[in-house]
């Protein structure tokens, strides 16, 4: 809890509360939703590239706290703001609805499919970034480049199944309230994904911060 | 109080290899209550070993212990008794000065709010400015406030007053000896020795990773003499010599005090016997 604290008191890069906003991208028709979640992915990236302007791994490790515990609270707290843009992006699936929806060509629709489709790309993007980072947390660049790569591949791929493959075409990809109960099995695969995947992230990234000289 | 007792710090055996320099098993203790002045110049190694003892870098072997404790494995215990100030390293430098200590003092349960304001004001610190605002010196006291507000007993300072005008210095020079008198133990790295003829107890000497001497401040100096010589060195004092420099008026040498008597010397600066064993090395 404290250091969840102070990675919002401290660490937090203006642009995440800004990247929440992007959700409302979703009222946008014609868009590939998924992108909205690209940009949280993006602020995570701008939170951890001011932590090392501003020397946070020094000053985190001259607390009483040990590199596995820093790990830990950067990874939660980014974590909180993943699932925080996802009920955002929740809310902004429910206005869609409200004042009338139309279908979505770049993509999957606006709906509770969408949802879990959000829960994969942060899954994809917790694998890949957090693990790279603690390699080298001077080099977070290197680490969202690999991330960003995978996360667009993913789009890339779920915007051709919706024309390709018919359970995304058929099911996923029809306005809610159709299809309710295969769009919740593949939001419960998407979460159980996203908890496996961010806990497994969290696993490689605290050793891999174990085994680093930290260049100060 | 028990750990004022104990040894504040032991180093035993810490070697560091890079493909380009190596840190050779380095050992040493610190005394309680003692200021011990770490010198070396640029690139002999002064950081890495800071850097190992606080587990920043993984050193290849050796045993750290604080206070009696094995580090890192008692890392949280021993962190509420040191504290870290490095010259190069600003934090959040545009957060202001109350959200850092709010943050801060939430990871330590000893944290002394009294102290706090104490130090704050003796060190003339505005709160409300960040760090950015702050000239070197105030960031180094800044961070020094912090330190001692948790209740740190042993302060390891890297490269404190590198950058900082004389007056600003000789500030600092003041508080480590302020500090001293409070019973904490302060571990100084430098090149700037004059800052420790002030101030020091013991010196430490690293030379190419390798710690050269371990000594009180006067058996250090003691140890040396400084001959001064025309532009010619006489083949005597060339055979005493352990290093010649170049000065206005000739040369000088650095001879061991045993040696001495032959030649007519003075008594050597840390300065001086940092520079000519350096330059001797360099030969070497």
């Amino acid at each position: 809890m404290k250091l969840l604290m102070k990675e919002w008191k401290l660490c937090i890069h203006p642009t995440a509360y800004i990247m929440l906003l992007c959700a409302a991208l979703i009222l946008v028709p014609g868009y590939p939703y998924g992108v909205s979640c690209f940009y949280m992915g993006l602020a995570i990236f701008f939170i951890c590239l001011t932590a090392r302007e501003n020397h946070d791994a020094t000053y985190t490790l001259m607390l009483p706290v040990s590199r596995g515990n820093a790990v830990k609270g950067r990874i939660l707290f980014c974590t909180l703001l993943e699932v925080i843009d996802l009920v955002v992006m929740s809310l902004f699936v429910l206005i869609k609805y409200a004042i009338g929806t139309t279908p979505n060509p770049a993509g999957l629709d606006a709906g509770l499919a969408l949802i879990g489709s959000g829960m994969i790309i942060f899954a994809i993007f917790n694998m890949i970034f957090f693990p790279v980072y603690y390699k080298d947390i001077n080099k977070p660049g290197k680490a969202f480049g690999f991330a960003a790569a995978a996360v667009f591949l993913w789009i890339i791929i779920e915007t051709a199944a919706t024309y390709a493959v018919p359970f995304f075409r058929d099911v996923l990809d029809q306005p809610d309230p159709r299809n309710m109960s295969d769009k919740a099995l593949f939001t419960l695969a998407g979460l159980a994904l996203f908890l496996a995947g961010t806990a497994r992230s969290l696993q490689m990234s605290t050793k891999n911060f174990e085994e680093v000289n930290l260049t100060l | 109080m028990a750990s004022e007792m104990k040894t504040p710090l032991t180093v035993q055996g810490l070697c560091k290899n890079y493909p380009a320099f190596q840190l050779k098993d380095v050992s040493f203790s610190l005394v309680p209550g003692t200021i011990t002045g770490f010198i070396g110049r640029n690139g002999a190694g002064k950081t890495t070993t800071i850097n190992s003892m606080l587990s920043f870098i993984r050193p290849d072997a050796g045993e750290i212990s604080f206070f009696g404790l094995d580090y890192p494995e008692n890392d949280r215990e021993i962190k509420e008794k040191i504290g870290f100030v490095s010259a190069g390293m600003t934090y959040y430098t545009r957060k202001k000065l109350k959200a850092i200590t709010a943050v801060t003092r939430m990871f330590y349960p000893g944290w002394d709010d009294t102290a706090y304001r104490k130090w704050m004001s003796a060190f003339g610190l505005d709160e409300e400015k960040t760090p950015a605002e702050l000239s070197n010196g105030m960031k180094i006291k800044y961070a020094l406030a912090l330190a001692l507000s948790h209740g740190a007993e042993l302060l390891i300072l890297d490269e404190p007053t590198s950058g900082l005008d004389p007056v600003s210095r000789e500030e600092l020079v003041e508080v480590f000896l302020k500090l001293k008198d409070e019973g904490k133990t302060v571990f100084f790295s430098t090149h700037i020795t004059s800052d420790l003829e002030k101030c020091a107890d013991r010196i430490l000497f690293l030379q190419q990773g390798e710690l050269k001497a371990d000594d009180t401040l006067e058996d250090f100096r003691d140890a040396w003499r400084i001959a001064e010589c025309g532009n010619e060195i006489p083949s005597a004092l060339q055979e005493a010599a352990c290093g010649r420099c170049r000065s206005r008026d000739g040369y000088t040498a650095l001879i061991r005090k045993e040696n001495a008597a032959s030649f007519e010397t003075r008594e050597a600066t840390l300065e001086e016997i940092m520079i000519h064993l350096e330059k001797e090395a360099e030969e070497a």
